[in-house]
């Protein structure tokens, strides 16, 4: 029995990449809570009046916990589920979708951000850093508004059509890199970072033509999908659940992903080029063709990223469609480096970050802390992710004999 | 300078790579040490240089114990190196390297420019070493780094001057004039100690010689003991420098090189119309000092360097300008120089290494997906066939040693069916016991009607191994010779001199 | 010369030439010889320190544009034979400058009797050289921490930050020294922590620069609604006031553009002379691009890599945080995403100006300029797309970085860990 329990506690406390990520999560909440503490001006009040009294301090340290509680409560809730609407719906069976309605927003926000995570993630087990997604999701977006909104034909074709449409835009933006790099030897983080600002610039060039916009409309804003291009609810549009099948085009990337990086030849010259370049070159693998290649799926995923959103979610484009760190492509990165690049743990990092997102919207309704805070955990958990061994010294793990380290790093400029 | 070592001892985790070293180096005096690769000679040099830190023993400067926080201490305590990898800043000017850390500076910290050339020529003039200080140092050759790096020492004032292995990457003649501002530094009482794992040249300029293995001292003998002493007390065995194997039996050429030229990575020709014939079941060993285009003639045979003009041809089949994957595909087995950089994938496993250049070959792949099976069982027979020491094929390839991890090449390569080995330098860094093994696994393919190229800047290596011996000097092959000839007409093909037994 | 560097120089002659050539037939021949361009040289506002007037210059749009174009040309060509070693940046400033004086002439063109548009070349100027100098700063941030290896891609970060807390300051103290004094020390703060965790626990320096970004962003937004909103006196629209120096203001165009602006212009200057001078001419400086190029070699003789690379990762960052106060200083008031992108512009600038402090203000001039015009090229109502106009500076770096025009080299040890022992 102490012997087990010596090892569970050995476990526990021995680095390993998993338990790094679960701690790294602690820390990210924990600098949230210290930012709620610090910005709201009741607790600093209260903390400020903790030397008059014993009942102060107790009071301050009450209204802490309340304050965050609440904040957490409130995020968790509007993101998983919210146990009394959900108990209430139990008994009566009444009132599902609203007890549904958090969990199915998580997921609709989650199926893009899947996608493009697994495009982000292949493209570093390459060693390739796609810091453009973003501007591949947006072209996928547009390329999907006109083949979905300018076409009329039946679900079965146009639909398909669509999301190809999508993909097909990713891949274009995807190319310049990809090509770049491979004949050029252009540093990829410095391409796709400005090619997101020219493809932004682009999609505002684009709803602002005749043929895209809106037909009475001035902004930039563009035609909607016709429904034969829309992904559909799920659970039908009577169950009024936002949920739509975007989460099973999800679903099929992290099969086709798991497949490709574990079990296809294609996969494995990515992965031998990501972990030694000059090898793979010297074994006979075309380190060009994979350049290219791997800007095609990952800029193709991304673009197909783009048009889930576009045709589960938001069915027309506007000027601030994924615009902004608030974009899918920005926060893949984040998610990919905390899924460690895999497909599973994508998914994973994923349904968190978008309930992240979704319960950060239902705390800034119910609490009044602006839902940015999710942001700031998400960066704050994927800092410390990077730097395992910070996260290692803060609990004080004890280094495995051969831990399975996975390094995230990139190439320095050297063009 | 007097430098005394008493009992230093150095460890990585569990390797400990220097264990109670002892060494006394008089002023004046050459005191060579001699290792093998992997010896612990450079690890026991950095830590004289405030590099590493001992985890025991002291050093002493003229009877005063020192610490060095870093190698700045020892610099100013008047040790200087001269390191295997150049220390040199190469965007830099000559003088801004050899200032470096020491800058003369007037009003503000501005650099004075005019000093440090001043100084420059200073020392230039009494150590007799020219060279221009307004020189980029990038765009000036070996010869001429390895001198900037000398003066730079000497500049801070060294008294005793490190020595890391300097004539790695030097023509004879280059060593020669090398050996010669030695012996005139000692002369003008400056201390040398001199690493190196070359024989001839220890038994030539040394006045000590302190043999070291697996970290410890073996003994210290004079220069004058004969060379199979000498080697003997290095490898901890009496070993014989020639590898047994009958004459050879040479049939049809397989791999021919027709005026090929090759330019490296600055533009220049590095490659200058070369012409080789390699026959099969025979070896032909290209000697040459590192760095006059043998990697560029490698790395152009297996397609990774495009040809500039010639041709290859491998087995009949013109192969000139062939993507690596063609070049491997066509039967042709490599055994690259750094085998960490282009041979293996250290965080993969062993088993994927064994089929990292043929991944989609039956049956390790069917219809683009991996038949993981396949490559387990292939892993298995070769792990075995071969003796490679690992816990499991499975395992990450960073967990087997250096020796095993270059039997994984040679297993690799070598069940594949091949017409032509290309090996270079395929027993760095080894110890003895596999440097045997290589050796033997070569001979065995060209026995078995194998065309073998041998690239090796060990001249002991490409003596024994070679049934020709092809010299390559400044990109252009000097002269083919048999491998009965003197080492002496042999170096001086190194250096450049055409020989009477050109193709 | 490297044959590398030769080439790139060649490759921006051809670039130039072409360049000159399509604004000579685009700008040129093809507005006709009935239209005319005028220009005005004189500020808006005439104060005491107004310079001399001027009067306006009308020209023939055809002719002066051929003129600006075969002038443009001419130099690409002078390139193309003489290949020179030395200013270089200087001549494809120069023939950005013409360029866009073609644009602006092209767009304000008329045929009619008496012109109704004009340029104000004083204005545009002026108005460009607030978006210059804040890229300035920020490449030179990028300078500081480049040439000693270290990869700061989070100055957007420290524009953000450093525009927040100097609009908070400025605000409460209603005096710009400390808020240039809290923003700086804002920036520096979050190069401490690119420095610390990318030199103490070796992350990946892009990564963390990244993330970094979206930190700021994420916070910055966060403490706007959690506290500028209910405390509107803490971020009131701070502009900084000008300090017109005496008589030099009154040199036409010039006087305006570089003698009359406020104090972070200024301190711009002595920014960029300093950064010049330290880099190449002090024993700082041959240490700071020792530890860039070749870290094992300067620790050899004694300089302290890591400490360097500390020192000059902290100085970027405070001075990247004073960019976001002088963005704010040109802007007023605080808002969650008003910078922008602007740091990665200023990344761009850093590498299309190679490394060097002179070559990154040559580069931000070029981008303040384009980016000054697509934001205000609607009020000739031109019918060139604005968005195109913005795209300028990042096409341009990305043709820089594909060696489309010419090659760069960064620092050889830029981006790459150093690890004692």
């Amino acid at each position: 029995m102490s012997e087990s329990r010596r090892r569970w506690w050995h476990r526990l406390t021995t680095r390993s990449p998993l338990l790094v990520t679960l701690d790294a999560l602690i820390l990210g909440f924990v600098v949230g809570a210290l930012v709620i503490i610090t910005t709201t001006a009741s607790v600093l009040d209260a903390w400020r009046a903790m030397f008059s009294s014993w009942a102060a301090f107790a009071h301050a340290c009450q209204l802490t916990a309340d304050v965050v509680g609440a904040a957490y409560r409130a995020m968790f809730t509007g993101a998983v589920v919210n146990p009394r609407i959900f108990w209430h719906a139990v008994t009566t069976g009444q009132g599902w979708t609203l007890a549904l309605t958090p969990l199915s927003e998580t997921l609709t926000y989650a199926a893009p951000l899947i996608i493009a995570s697994i495009g982000v993630g292949i493209a570093f087990q390459t060693g390739i850093f796609n810091i453009g997604a973003n501007g591949q999701a947006i072209l996928g977006g547009v390329a999907g508004a006109y083949m979905g909104s300018l076409v009329h034909l039946p679900t079965v074709v146009h639909l398909p059509l669509t999301l190809a449409a999508g993909i097909a835009g990713g891949v274009i933006v995807g190319l310049v890199p990809g090509l770049l790099k491979a004949y050029t030897g252009a540093h990829e983080v410095i391409v796709t970072l400005m090619l997101n600002y020219v493809v932004a610039a682009l999609l505002i060039f684009t709803l602002l033509s005749t043929v895209l916009q809106q037909p009475g409309q001035q902004n930039d804003i563009s035609r909607t999908l016709a429904p034969s291009a829309q992904l559909a609810p799920l659970f039908g549009a009577a169950s009024g659940l936002r949920v739509n099948w975007g989460l099973a085009v999800a679903a099929l990337v992290v099969v086709f992903a798991w497949w490709f990086l574990e079990r296809s030849s294609l996969g494995f010259d990515f992965r031998v080029t990501g972990a030694n370049p000059q090898a793979a070159r010297a074994s006979g693998i075309n380190a060009r063709a994979v350049i290219v290649l791997v800007f095609v799926i990952s800029g193709g995923l991304a673009g197909l990223a783009g048009i889930v959103q576009l045709a589960g979610t938001t069915h027309y484009l506007d000027g601030g469609f994924l615009i902004g760190n608030a974009g899918i492509g920005f926060t893949a990165i984040t998610v990919s480096l905390l899924g460690r690049n895999r497909p599973v743990g994508i998914v994973w990092s994923s349904l968190l970050f978008a309930g992240l997102g979704v319960g950060g919207r239902a705390m800034q309704a119910a609490t009044g802390i602006p839902l940015d805070l999710a942001t700031v955990i998400q960066s704050a958990v994927v800092l410390f992710v990077a730097t395992p061994v910070l996260v290692q010294e803060i609990f004080r793990l004890r280094h495995a004999a051969a831990a399975g380290e996975v390094r995230l790093a990139t190439s320095g400029w050297g063009s | 300078m007097r430098l005394e070592l008493r009992g230093i001892t150095k460890r990585f985790g569990t390797l400990t790579a220097n264990d109670h070293i002892d060494l006394t180096v008089e002023p004046g005096q050459i005191h060579c040490v001699l290792g093998e690769n992997g010896a612990g000679k450079s690890t026991l040099m950095n830590v004289v240089f405030g590099l590493l830190h001992p985890d025991d023993g002291e050093i002493l400067i003229d009877g005063v114990p020192q610490r060095f926080a870093n190698s700045g201490d020892a610099v100013r305590r008047g040790i200087g190196m001269v390191h295997q990898h150049f220390m040199l800043v190469p965007v830099f000017t000559v003088a801004e390297n050899v200032v470096l850390g020491f800058e003369p500076t007037s009003r503000l910290g501005r650099l004075d420019r005019a000093r440090a050339r001043q100084e420059i020529r200073h020392t230039s003039q009494q150590f007799n070493l020219e060279v221009d200080p307004d020189a980029i140092v990038e765009n000036l050759p070996v010869g001429l780094q390895q001198r900037v790096e000398i003066l730079k020492a000497l500049n801070h004032d060294a008294e005793l001057l490190i020595l890391d292995e300097p004539t790695a990457v030097l023509t004879p003649q280059e060593i020669d004039a090398l050996m010669a501002i030695m012996r005139s530094l000692a002369a003008s009482g400056k201390s040398i100690l001199f690493i190196s794992h070359k024989l001839k040249e220890v038994r030539a300029i040394s006045d000590v010689v302190t043999v070291i293995r697996q970290g410890r001292v073996v003994d210290q003998v004079p220069p004058t003991t004969g060379e199979s002493t000498l080697a003997s007390l290095m490898v901890g065995r009496d070993v014989t420098l020639t590898v047994s194997k009958e004459a050879a039996a040479p049939g049809a050429p397989v791999l021919e090189l027709d005026d090929v030229v090759v330019r490296d990575d600055r533009g220049l020709a590095a490659v200058d119309h070369v012409s080789l014939r390699v026959h099969a079941g025979e070896i032909l060993a290209l000697a040459g000092v590192q760095g006059n285009g043998q990697t560029e003639l490698v790395e152009a045979i297996v397609g990774m360097r495009p040809v500039e003009s010639g041709r290859i041809t491998l087995g009949g089949q013109d192969v000139t300008g062939a993507t690596p994957r063609s070049v491997l595909d066509s039967g042709l087995g490599h055994i690259p120089e750094d085998r960490h950089r282009y041979g293996l994938v250290l965080s993969l496993s062993v088993a994927d290494n064994l089929v990292l250049n043929a991944p989609r070959r039956a049956p390790f792949a069917h219809r683009g997906t991996r038949n993981l099976a396949a490559v387990r069982g292939n892993a298995e027979s070769l792990v075995s066939r071969f003796d490679i020491r690992t816990t499991s094929v499975q395992a990450p390839l960073s967990s087997l040693s250096g020796g095993n991890q270059q039997k994984v090449i040679v297993a690799r390569e070598l069940s594949r069916p091949l017409q032509v080995l290309v090996a270079s330098q395929p027993t760095r860094g080894l110890d003895v016991g596999s440097i045997e093994y290589v050796h033997r696994q070569i001979v065995e393919q060209r026995n078995e009607g194998l065309a073998v190229l041998i690239v090796s800047s060990e001249l002991d290596e490409v003596m024994a191994l070679g049934d020709r011996i092809a010299v390559m000097h400044a990109g252009q092959i000097t002269g083919v010779v048999d491998p009965s000839t003197s080492r002496e007409r042999i170096g001086l093909l190194m250096a450049g001199a055409t020989g009477d037994g050109h193709e | 010369m490297s044959t590398v560097s030769r080439r790139r120089t060649r490759g921006i002659g051809v670039f130039m030439a072409l360049l000159g050539l399509v604004t000579a037939l685009g700008f040129g021949l093809a507005s006709g010889s009935a239209a005319r361009s005028s220009l005005t040289f004189n500020p808006v506002d005439l104060s005491a320190s107004a310079p001399l007037h001027l009067g306006t210059l009308t020209l023939p749009t055809a002719i002066a544009n051929l003129v600006l174009g075969l002038a443009m040309a001419a130099l690409g060509v002078e390139l193309l034979v003489r290949v020179p070693r030395r200013g270089v940046m200087a001549r494809f400033g120069a023939v950005a400058l013409l360029f866009f004086l073609a644009l602006l002439l092209w767009a304000v063109r008329t045929t009619g009797p008496a012109p109704i548009n004009f340029v104000n070349v004083t204005a545009v100027l002026v108005g460009a050289s607030a978006l210059t100098m804040v890229l300035i700063f920020g490449s030179l941030s990028g300078v500081l921490c480049e040439r000693a290896g270290v990869v700061n891609i989070a100055i957007e970060g420290q524009f953000i930050g450093g525009a927040f807390i100097g609009s908070m300051v400025a605000s409460t103290t209603h005096d710009f020294f400390f808020a240039a004094v809290a923003g700086g020390a804002v920036g520096g703060l979050l190069g401490l922590v690119l420095a610390f965790l990318s030199l103490r626990y070796l992350s990946d320096q892009i990564i963390v620069g990244v993330v970094l970004v979206t930190l700021l962003s994420g916070l910055s937004s966060y403490l706007n609604l959690q506290v500028l909103t209910p405390f509107p006196q803490y971020n009131t629209g701070n502009l900084a006031p000008n300090l017109p120096i005496p008589l030099l203001t009154k040199i036409p165009v010039l006087g305006p553009v570089l003698f009359d602006q406020s104090g972070f212009f200024y301190l711009m200057i002595v920014l960029v002379a300093a950064v010049s001078y330290g880099l190449f001419q002090t024993r700082w400086g041959l240490r700071v691009r020792a530890v860039g190029e070749h870290p094992q070699a300067a620790a050899t003789v004694g300089i302290k890599v890591i400490g360097v690379r500390y020192a000059n990762v902290i100085l970027g960052g405070v001075v990247a945080g004073l960019g976001g106060v002088a963005f704010m200083a040109t802007q007023g008031q605080f808002q969650p995403g008003y910078t922008s992108g602007l740091g990665y512009i200023a990344l761009a600038a850093l590498i299309f100006g190679r490394w060097r402090p002179s070559g990154a203000v040559v580069a931000s001039i070029v981008f303040g300029l384009s980016l000054y015009l697509s934001y205000n090229l609607q009020t000739f109502q031109v019918p060139v797309s604005t968005e195109v106009l913005g795209m300028v500076p990042y096409l341009i770096t990305i043709a820089v970085v594909s060696g489309l025009i010419g090659r760069v080299r960064p620092p050889a040890a830029d981006g790459v860990p150093y690890q004692r022992d």
